[in-house]
């Protein structure tokens, strides 16, 4: 599944927000996603690519910056492995 | 701050059997019981149990799903219960032009998120699960139910919840109900809600026999309580909440006012963990019609304890018959747990509930399946086997629980 793919089902189950707004320039916050959302949506990462985000990651602000993170640790751990 | 009298001005509950409020107090004034038989798929050994369960309670519905899926179930239906409350008290859930920040929340559980740490160890152990979503934190806390109520209403006063086994809700509203006479909440959102369906606690429950037997056929009438048949209590889940508030405050924008609360009394029976005192219930009920200024013969109805164990009812009757003297032939009792079951730390919020409505239609319900078995060691006071439109005047709900902890509630119909 492609990240995108991932954010969109994640919100739309948790915060009823329609695929149309997850676009790239979509800031995070005014979607409504708040610290526990993005915790929980990290886990839900985490869970489904078997890998760990670094501790110190710093929160994106962007769906474009979330998604250009978590491809950079998908592909960090794929060249790990 | 000079004391104050206290209205209830809202009403709400998630009802077993499905209906609304008025519903609800139908069935029990018709003697219908909402236990069932309780069947899981649980391994290694299945929760096989009369029950009774909120089978219609659609979480999503009540809450939307953004805010039902951060909730354990417990939560779920607490939330949904004040809500309804708040919409009976006619307050608009968000914050309008009015000062909240002296409104509080005080509620009443027993289990808390049970059923949350409960899937956590089973997505561990069983599932082979290595992580947890962070969220299983704020789901699983004893707290999480009055945080998303004071949250979802704009509460800004006090937010507590009450943890003292079977009369957890009766502590909190009794200890919602002093805040707002001492003057220092204007409103309080107060009940309690519990899920003891959760796997361990249903079977814990079990191994201490003291439930009813299983029986798929004749599970509607597996609580009978001062019955002489009677075979143990019936678990349920559930919730109920009122809305607590200045008496003066209620009047000026003309709210309903359902009735009064007028007093609270605790007591620890300090003596046993699990064998009940009726002393240590003399001294509770003594200290609630004290609170409220109350005379025993004012007293009209006596929504009971009664958890139909064998020697719970005995002794709550005992009570009754000390503190009652010789009024108590005459002190109409029952015990609504026949039909909606035992919510442990919810008990008090809706049994607080049929006690109000009871007052507001002048009408007591029954205890139901008590019909020509009455245990002689349960006699004294006037047992109520079908509803009866009387007089009530003022009327007591006792919970006595596991650990000794009493709590008794005193209500008055209401009257300018």
């Amino acid at each position: 599944m492609k990240s995108i793919e991932l954010i969109r089902e994640f919100l739309h189950e948790r915060l009823e927000i329609e695929a149309e707004r997850i676009t790239p320039d979509a800031v995070l916050a005014e979607l409504g996603v708040d610290s526990l959302t993005m915790l929980e949506l990290i886990f839900e990462f985490e869970d489904r690519y078997k890998i760990d985000m670094p501790e110190d990651t710093p929160f994106p602000k962007t769906i474009g910056e979330l998604i250009t993170l978590m491809e950079g640790i998908i592909a960090s751990n794929q060249a790990a492995s | 701050m000079k004391p104050r009298r206290v209205a209830i001005t809202g009403l709400g509950l998630i009802s077993p059997y499905g209906g609304d409020a008025t519903d609800f107090f139908a069935r029990l004034c018709a003697g219908e019981s909402a236990v069932r038989y309780l069947l899981t798929d649980d391994r290694p050994r299945p929760v096989s149990m009369p029950f009774v369960c909120c089978p219609d309670f659609d979480a999503n519905a009540a809450l939307g799903r953004p805010l039902a899926i951060l909730m354990d179930r417990f939560c779920q239906l607490a939330t949904a219960a004040a809500f309804q409350a708040w919409d009976d008290a006619g307050f608009h859930r968000a914050r309008n032009d009015e000062d909240r920040d002296r409104w509080g929340c005080s509620w009443g559980s027993s289990l808390g998120g049970a059923l949350a740490i409960e899937k956590a160890y089973r997505e561990m152990w069983l599932n082979g699960r290595e992580r947890l979503p962070p969220s299983s934190v704020v789901m699983g806390m004893h707290n999480s139910a009055n945080a998303h109520i004071s949250i979802q209403l704009g509460l800004g006063g006090i937010s507590t919840s009450h943890a003292a086994a079977c009369a957890s809700a009766n502590i909190a509203i009794g200890e919602a109900f002093h805040r707002v006479r001492s003057g220092e909440a204007v409103v309080m959102l107060t009940g309690g809600s519990d899920t003891p369906q959760a796997y361990g606690v249903a079977r814990a429950w079990e191994a201490l026999r003291v439930i009813a037997p299983a029986s798929a056929d004749h599970a509607a009438r597996a609580c009978r309580p001062f019955a002489s048949d009677r075979a143990g209590l019936v678990l349920g889940e559930g919730a109920a909440a009122l809305v607590l508030e200045d008496w003066e405050h209620a009047e000026a924008r003309g709210a309903t006012i359902h009735a009064e609360i007028v007093g609270y009394g605790t007591s620890c029976d300090h003596d046993h963990l699990v064998r009940p005192s009726a002393a240590g219930q003399v001294r509770a009920l003594h200290a609630a019609l004290a609170d409220g200024g109350l005379d025993a013969r004012e007293v009209d109805y006596i929504n009971a304890h009664g958890t139909a164990t064998a020697e719970g009812d005995p002794t709550e009757i005992e009570a009754l018959n000390t503190v009652f003297g010789p009024h108590a032939p005459a002190l109409a009792v029952s015990s609504t747990k026949s039909m909606h079951g035992h919510l442990l730390g919810a008990a008090g919020a809706i049994e607080a509930f049929a006690t109000v409505q009871a007052l507001s239609a002048q009408c007591a319900p029954p205890t139901a399946h008590l019909d020509d078995r009455l245990d002689p060691t349960c006699a004294g006071v006037e047992h109520l086997t079908s509803a009866s439109s009387r007089p009530l005047r003022a009327a007591l709900s006792n919970s006595f629980a596991f650990g000794g902890s009493n709590a008794v509630l005193a209500f008055r119909a209401a009257t300018a």
